[in-house]
């Protein structure tokens, strides 16, 4: 069995599958792992191809829209050691095409598609769950502390969606924020982050919410397990409406 | 009044109401105004009773005329009244859509002077988002029964969504519960807005710029438990709804007894069960293929405590299993316990690969507990299962494989004499 390694990034990533698929004679039995450096290391490095990547994931996007979608969650959702699986699964997404979701019942699509629905799902998530609050200047800032980094996706939502305003979505735990201003959007990492001002009728218009958030609730079906199922306490820390709970 | 105290009366008015879809819609937002839909929709929160708080829901008025038996806000219920002026409904919107509490809004009202005179004032508000605001986000407009067709029209055009609450679910109860309501009243704009939503479908076919009619659609609501029908002539109506007008949606409330009526059944508590096993059933007509007819019958007019409405189903119908998952059609895998759209839909897809073993049958996320009572996997049931009716029930019953949330279901306490 083939063994390749490469450095960790997503692009050397999808350079080492390109270079893999193309090379090698059984794609879907060699083994994909993170370089580690050791002086011992076993196996073939390839390095990053800047070109090859976009090659790979072009062909990807037309042979098979729904994998490159897949694909594209799968990195975002930031887990290690799954790149044989992904590496599997592309080959296998450009043999099938958008079929390939559909084989459930092989290991490494399951596990891709699993890890990358968990993204889309966390995104979905968010795009209910981010709280903007305006600040002294007019902006809105909003932050969240996000399992998957999904910081691009859900600032292209809200650009399509908070167009007039501008706005700022900083994600705590990784440091990277994005900001909508004057209809442009731009991402970047902010290496220290001070709370800026609120605007001086912010505390007002979230004293209604909460009180809206608080009679909306029908007393007599009161149910704290379904609520913490649904919107589970990890979330709760940004949220408005469960200030000082 | 403040803003906060009209607030607190008009949401905890509208807090009845069961739908908070924002789903359905999708509407592109412009470039100097705010707001889009998401065309699957999206759940900001989730309140202290477990329920998606997806619109900002409030009542423009609680003020009201009539004297419906089980409704807070009747005419002779001693509470606090409020109304809120258009502008006021328009900020708290917009501040609350900024800030991604909301998709949008949905407003609804009590009856004011007449049902002309509210609705003019409820479109008045969805007239003022769309055209002065420009908000493109989600409005959602009850309409009132009685009021003309001229402002149905306006409301489905400003609105994503509009509805028109059935209430109770039939004519009789109508008359002794909400005397003041007439069932044509409700049925006519009803049928006026299925035909609406239809002609603007297809006018839009022919010309991108025919303007939208509501849409996400219809719905309606109607309350579980405060009059007499069985679950069986609900059904009936819900595919009536279904397939004569075109309804998106029914929603079912579980009566919360808020007013000592004599006219009103006493509950020891809300009909919660009832009201989850009638959604099971109307997903099952919605989505799964069968008919009213299937589920209940004359003889069993009311739904399953114990079982959900698919196990009962095939519990009644050994004919039908085992299935046999690499053969079986679409439609006849969705009949089967434990299986649901997303797995029918993966079991289809998988075959076309390898043939599905027991163990991927797991992993495609089929309720293996429940389902392996029905199914085959390449001619070799899962364990040798007595499929006598009888002997499933109770295997179904100890073993793991009935409902997992089978809490004591509330009981009904009807007061003798009420419903003779």
């Amino acid at each position: 069995m083939s063994r390749y390694l490469y450095d960790g990034t997503a692009e050397g990533l999808l350079s080492a599958a390109a270079r893999i698929i193309a090379e090698a004679s059984d794609p879907e039995k060699a083994i994909l792992v993170e370089r580690e450096n050791t002086l011992f290391e076993d196996g073939v490095f390839i390095g990053t191809d800047a070109v090859a990547a976009e090659t790979l994931f072009n062909r990807l996007r037309q042979e098979a829209p729904d994998a490159a979608h897949t694909f594209y969650y799968f990195i975002l959702a930031e887990k290690e050691g799954m790149e044989t699986s992904l590496l599997h699964y592309l080959s296998m997404a450009l043999r099938y095409g958008n079929r390939v979701n559909g084989n459930l019942a092989d290991s490494a699509v399951r596990d891709v598609v699993t890890v990358s629905r968990k993204a889309q799902r966390e995104l979905h998530r968010m795009k209910g769950l981010v709280r903007f609050e305006k600040l002294r200047d007019g902006a809105y800032l909003a932050r969240m502390e996000p399992d998957h980094n999904i910081l691009q996706p859900l600032a292209g939502h809200f650009s399509r969606r908070l167009r007039a305003e501008d706005w700022f979505i900083y994600d705590v735990r990784r440091r990277t924020a994005a900001r909508w201003h004057s209809g442009t959007l731009q991402l970047g990492t902010i290496e220290q982050f001070t709370a800026p001002a609120l605007s001086e009728e912010e505390m007002r218009i979230q004293a209604l919410w909460q009180a809206f958030f608080k009679t909306i609730a029908i007393p007599d079906r009161k149910n704290p397990r379904l609520q913490k199922s649904n919107m589970p306490m990890k979330y709760w820390k940004y949220l408005t409406e469960k200030q000082g709970e | 009044m403040e803003i906060l105290d009209k607030l607190q009366i008009l949401s905890g008015a509208a807090r009845y109401d069961a739908s908070c879809a924002s789903s359905g819609s999708r509407r592109e937002g412009s470039s100097s105004g705010i707001g889009n839909t998401s065309q699957g929709g999206i759940c900001h929160s989730w309140a202290d009773d477990g329920r998606c708080i997806s619109l900002l829901k409030i009542l423009l008025s609680n003020d009201c005329i009539y004297d419906c038996a089980y409704c807070v806000n009747r005419a002779t219920n001693p509470i606090p009244r409020a109304s809120f002026s258009a502008r006021e409904v328009v900020e708290l919107t917009m501040e609350f859509y900024r800030r991604n509490y909301i998709e949008g809004l949905f407003l609804s009202s009590a009856v004011m002077q007449s049902p002309d005179q509210t609705m003019e004032r409820m479109v008045g508000v969805a007239e003022l988002l769309r055209t002065e605001e420009r908000f493109g986000g989600y409005i959602h407009l009850k309409i009132i029964p009685g009021s003309s067709s001229a402002l149905v029209r306006k409301a489905g055009l400003y609105a994503d969504r509009i509805s028109v609450n059935i209430e109770l679910p039939s004519s009789e109860s109508l008359k002794r519960l909400a005397p003041q309501k007439q069932k044509q009243a409700i049925l006519e704009p009803m049928s006026l807005i299925g035909r609406q939503i239809r002609e603007s479908f297809l006018e839009r076919k022919t010309s991108r710029r025919a303007p939208r009619f509501a849409p996400a659609g219809q719905s309606t609501q109607m309350i579980i438990g405060a009059s007499p029908e069985s679950d069986f002539q609900i059904l009936k109506l819900s595919q009536g709804l279904y397939r004569k007008m075109n309804l998106k949606r029914v929603y079912y409330s579980a009566f919360v007894p808020v007013n000592e009526d004599n006219r009103l059944p006493v509950l020891a508590s809300p009909p919660l069960l009832r009201e989850h096993r009638l959604y099971q059933a109307d997903w099952l007509m919605r989505f799964y293929g069968f008919s009213a007819e299937e589920i209940l019958s004359d003889d069993a007019p009311s739904l399953d405590e114990t079982f959900d409405p698919k196990t009962s189903w095939a519990l009644r119908h050994p004919e039908f299993f085992p299935v046999e998952i690499n053969r079986a059609d679409y439609a006849v895998l969705l009949r089967v316990p434990g299986i649901g759209v997303t797995s029918a839909r993966r079991i289809v897809a998988a075959r076309r690969f390898s043939v599905i073993t027991p163990e991927g049958l797991k992993k495609i996320g089929v309720v293996m507990k429940r389902a392996k009572y029905f199914i085959t996997c390449s001619g070799r049931p899962f364990e040798k299962i007595d499929r006598q009716p009888a002997m499933l029930k109770s295997t179904l019953l100890l073993g793991d494989g009935g409902d997992t949330a089978v809490n004591p279901p509330p009981k009904q306490l009807v007061l003798p004499g009420i419903f003779t």
